[in-house]
């Protein structure tokens, strides 16, 4: 095989999602009535920012050759905290700051710190107490949905303060600016991945840790930088999940987990580890929303997403391992 | 060899109640070649990993130029100037050639502050070192998966040789090597041992220890069983030192 052909095909496995999304587009756009609508593209986009920021965060810790399955209840737990203080129905305290303004860094802070703790405890038992990400990051994903329920008493927070919603309200070149905060989410962290030592040392972490560690990587502060990190950013996903519901209910985004799990897998990213890029992931979260858009759009029953992100990631999995084949073959 | 760049006192390793080192003292000085010899499971892989920071050692103590000397880590050991090739490849197959090359150690340059790698010049100098020493690879830009064990080693060895260090640590450097790439190799060591850098090496081929090493230490057991000149011994008293069938010229132990 000459060197053309061979990275021809390369570029093409690299980027095979983004062919997907494409042919998606393509054919729901012929053959789905009112499809093809800059308002139906720009939904497509709008409705994925809080999914696209939590796969972010997932994917970094896929990628390091981990697992975070908290990062939803994380989210939910972000976007109760916002939803308590800053809420004037339910059981929202309705605090006012004086200017208004103050309200959305505070509120976004606060979304950040709360993501931000439950990622250095799930980071710290990774590392200190060696025990297994998947199983630490299980029970995070079930006692912080349980601190979600205690706070709440199971009860909603609504009215958000207008302040903060005016996020989810203004838009920029018809996108919200919520849905140009997961874009810029995406551009920074691909950036980071790509072009720092640190998203390097991410990506061969994932690849052989001890390599790494014995080339004088600090591994586990790493690792505990990268639980950080998808805390963190689960956290800024509430945040934008309390602005687009205008406050939060005690199972507020129960179910995202597994999207953002479908996205991560369909994006190219290796649950083994070491393999996988943010943009990939970025169009995997597309992907699944146009295929949204294409039920609502078709007046299928909802229900019916469930089963086709299911078999989305079947494929995404088994396309996978078809890959590696391939790949085996040029090598 | 006046000056000893490292001496081990003593050193032992307990796994359990397993004495897999039971008191190894031997010194390398700079600028020699230490051939490490000794059969399968006599500790030669532990005592490397001791000094190379990736094991502690149950007891005794280490000199590093002159200076009491403890690895915690492998970075704390590099930081100190000791290089390590590991027996099993320590490579990251899911990344480039280049990337493999400078893991941990990237050449970054400044960007709003922000420190981002610096891909050109790290070619560059990857282009470089592979060419001095001969070995060629297609693309710097493929993942190391898709080469053969010669052409990983290799990028190991070449890696050991561009840094440097004072001392160096090959642990069987040359299992996966043609016999061209291996006479290079040997070739390389003599040139790393010429600038005053320290080696270890470990190995089962005793004609290899004979063609490189100034010195060679026999390990048998968790004991040392013999550390003689080269220019002093022979492949079959070697042999009956691993073997431990006779102490004959064996000499002083550190």
């Amino acid at each position: 095989m000459n060197p053309r052909t061979r990275h021809a095909l390369e570029f093409a496995l690299d980027n095979l999602v983004w062919f997907m999304l494409v042919f998606v587009l393509v054919v729901f756009s012929i053959f789905i009535p009112n499809y093809f609508q800059l308002g139906i593209f720009a939904n497509i986009v709008e409705a994925s920012s809080v999914l696209g920021v939590m796969s972010i965060g997932l994917a970094l810790v896929i990628i390091t050759g981990h697992m975070d399955l908290s990062v939803e209840s994380v989210a939910a737990l972000s976007a109760m905290a916002v939803g308590i203080l800053f809420c004037s129905a339910g059981i929202g305290l309705g605090v006012q700051l004086h200017p208004e303004w103050l309200m959305v860094p505070v509120s976004l802070l606060l979304a950040l710190v709360v993501g931000g703790i439950i990622g250095v405890i799930n980071g710290y038992l990774v590392v200190k107490v060696k025990m297994s990400a998947f199983i630490i990051t299980l029970a995070s994903y079930i006692w912080v949905r349980g601190l979600v329920l205690v706070i709440s008493g199971g009860r909603s927070a609504q009215d958000l303060a207008p302040a903060i919603r005016w996020f989810g309200i203004q838009r920029l070149l018809g996108l919200p600016l919520t849905a140009w905060i997961a874009i810029s989410c995406f551009v920074v962290f691909s950036l980071i991945m790509a072009k720092t030592p640190f998203g390097r040392h991410l990506v061969m972490i994932g690849g052989n840790e001890t390599a790494t560690f014995r080339a004088g990587i600090r591994v586990n502060r790493n690792l505990v930088i990268a639980f950080v990190l998808a805390g963190t950013i689960a956290g800024l996903a509430g945040w934008l999940l309390a602005i687009r519901t205008s406050g939060a209910t005690a199972n507020l985004g129960v179910g995202l987990l597994f999207n953002a799990f479908a996205a991560v897998v369909i994006g190219g990213v290796s649950l083994k580890g070491g393999v996988g890029t943010l943009p990939g992931v970025y169009a995997g979260v597309l992907l699944l929303s146009a295929i949204n858009t294409a039920i609502n759009l078709m007046g299928l029953p909802a229900n019916f997403t469930q089963v086709i992100h299911g078999l989305l990631v079947l494929a995404a999995v088994l396309l996978d391992a078809f890959k590696q084949t391939i790949r085996q073959r040029l090598a | 060899m006046n000056e000893p760049l490292l001496v081990l006192d003593n050193v032992t390793k307990n796994y359990g109640a397993i004495e897999a080192l039971k008191g190894i003292s031997f010194s390398i000085g700079k600028g020699e070649v230490v051939a490490l010899l000794g059969d399968n499971g006599a500790g030669k892989s532990t005592l490397v990993k001791i000094i190379a920071g990736g094991l502690e050692p149950t007891s005794g103590r280490m000199l590093f130029e002159g200076k009491e000397f403890l690895a915690k880590s492998p970075a704390e050991a590099k930081a100190a100037g000791i290089e390590t090739v590991y027996q099993d490849l320590s490579l990251c197959t899911n990344v480039d050639v280049v990337a493999n090359f400078f893991m941990g150690r990237e050449i970054t340059r400044k960007f709003l502050g922000v420190p981002v790698l610096d891909e050109p010049a790290m070619e560059q100098v990857v282009k470089a070192a592979l060419a001095s020493a001969g070995t060629r690879i297609p693309s710097l830009r493929t993942n190391v998966e898709h080469l053969s064990g010669g052409q990983r080693q290799a990028i190991e060895l070449n890696r050991f040789v561009h840094f440097g260090g004072k001392l160096v640590l090959l642990d069987e450097p040359f299992a996966a090597l043609g016999v061209e790439q291996t006479r290079r190799g040997l070739d390389m060591i003599r040139q790393v041992a010429s600038q005053g850098i320290g080696v270890v090496i470990i190995t089962h081929i005793m004609q290899q220890a004979f063609q490189v090493a100034d010195r060679i230490v026999v390990i048998r057991q968790g004991v040392v069983a013999g550390d003689v000149a080269r220019n002093k011994t022979s492949p079959d008293a070697v042999i009956n030192m691993i073997t431990g069938e006779t102490l004959a010229g064996a000499g002083p132990a550190g």
